[in-house]
């Protein structure tokens, strides 16, 4: 299992570079659409460790072809340059009727099946590239429907999940989703996120993927228990940071994801 | 089906408007979820506008609520332009009288941020005017590895024409500032 981190905004650069000089990172994950204006030669340059690609506001299921087919273009440039790892996109609600959600809704699994396997279909293709899609931190009795819905998505489209194991945790806790319900998915892919969440302010508290905090005891043991189904060749798990962004928090993190793993085999490229 | 089964998609109406979210019982994950989307766009406007909270009591509630009300009535789409339109609201509101020029700045700056950081299209920054201040607020996309966007406040040797409305704007291709297309319209 290669560990790396997330990389989203330029005031972290010293840090990832650190982490990644003193191998406690493999590799690097940018959220590449923070930086389309940075050129691809820049970002080559500046990580001495493979790179993966993270799309945060493609909002590919509900953007205009014209929009998304300016950005594929771009993307495709940074994907000859920085030969990433994998690239991955949200499946999330971003706006309702025109109007911008600050905090993404999740989808309607299986009423928007069809809608959701043509826009994959398509944006891979605009991208020349699989795409590993990322799963809904679910607050709502919806993401019952989620496991179903990647397990057939894979299967119709060739797209892999960007298995996120602390949102399916989120799930869990909030509609109690049961963690078995993915193994299916975690045993299809090879590509993970994990990360520290917190809870809502107002009773009955709900789960919030909120990466401003450490691992909780749940998602590691997660992580343990299922440790030969994530565990695969090139398997990556990207340690989502995104507030309170300690040195030594992180770290501390990244051990214990070393403990569960343990150091890649062969070095990372 | 089980009938008390509640997904996200069902909410979608309350989750920026404050009024509807009243329509859920106190006590369920509803009313927690929908309050957790709220949360953001109070955030939004008061963490990086705090002369804006200045203006009334510390819950802020007073300008929040009337204005997501106004929004939802007139459906803005809450894009980039969000504090564009906090700018409009206030002055036709209780507060106009002590909304200040470095208010009216600060929620320009606010929105042309907003626009460098979430914008994918190809240009490199943008310049928004107002017709109640003389300057430019022009706003650059991240364009090197270690820096973020970055924000300025231009003063033109030759000012150019009002915009038309309260607001107008023009996106800038690359990451020079000098040519004047001519004024768009903030857009709902
Ligand atoms: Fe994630």
């Amino acid at each position: 299992m290669l560990i790396g981190l997330n990389f989203t905004l330029g005031g972290t650069l010293e840090l990832v570079q650190r982490l990644a000089k003193e191998g406690e990172i493999d590799y690097c994950e940018l959220l590449i659409d923070n930086f389309l204006q940075v050129p691809p030669s820049e970002l080559r340059d500046a990580f001495a460790c493979p790179i993966g690609l993270h799309i945060m506001f493609s909002k590919f299921l509900e953007s205009d072809a014209a929009y998304l087919e300016s950005m594929a273009e771009r993307l495709r440039e940074y994907i000859d340059v920085l030969k990433p790892l994998y690239i991955s996109d949200h499946l999330a609600r971003f706006t309702h009727k025109g109007r911008t959600l600050y905090h993404l809704a999740e989808l309607d699994y299986p009423n928007e099946y069809h809608h959701v396997r043509q826009r994959v279909d398509w944006w891979q293709e605009k991208l020349g590239q699989r795409l590993y899609l990322e799963n809904y931190p679910s607050i709502m009795d919806g993401g019952h429907d989620a496991p179903e819905f990647f397990e057939r998505l894979v299967q119709d489209t060739g797209a892999g999940v960007l298995f996120d194991a602390s949102n399916a945790v989120c799930a869990q806790l909030n509609c109690g989703l049961g963690l078995d319900r993915w193994l299916n998915v975690i045993d299809s892919t090879t590509h993970f996120h994990v990360a520290g969440y917190s809870l809502s302010i107002l009773e009955p508290k709900v789960v919030l993927d909120t990466h401003d905090v450490e691992l909780s005891p749940e998602t590691l043991a997660f992580l343990t228990r299922y440790k030969d189904h994530f565990d695969k060749p090139n398997a990556t798990m990207t340690y989502e940071r995104d507030e309170n962004i300690e040195y030594d928090d992180i770290v501390s993190d990244l051990r214990k994801l070393r403990a569960i793993f343990g150091h890649p085999k062969g070095g990372t490229q | 089906m089980n009938s008390s089964r509640v997904i996200d998609n069902d909410l979608l109406d309350a989750l920026m408007v404050p009024a509807k979210q009243g329509d859920y019982p106190r006590d369920s994950h509803a009313f927690v979820r929908i309050d957790c989307s709220l949360r953001v766009y109070w955030h939004s406007l008061f963490d990086i506008c705090p002369d804006v909270l200045a203006l009334t009591t510390p819950d802020g509630l007073a300008i929040y609520r009337p204005f997501m009300a106004w929004a939802n009535e007139r459906q803005l789409s809450l894009d980039w332009t969000y504090y564009l339109w906090v700018y409009q609201w206030l002055l036709q509101s209780e507060f106009r009288e002590r909304v200040t020029p470095k208010i009216a700045r600060a929620l320009t700056a606010a929105s042309a941020a907003r626009w460098a950081v979430g914008d994918r299209s190809a240009s490199g920054g943008i310049a928004v005017g107002c017709a109640d201040f003389p300057e430019l607020v022009v706003a650059w996309k991240s364009h090197h590895i270690d820096e973020g966007r970055e924000i300025e406040l231009v003063e033109l040797d030759e000012p150019l024409p009002t915009p038309p409305g309260k607001f107008g704007y023009f996106t800038i291709p690359q990451f020079e500032l000098n040519t004047f297309p001519g004024w768009s319209e903030i857009l709902r």
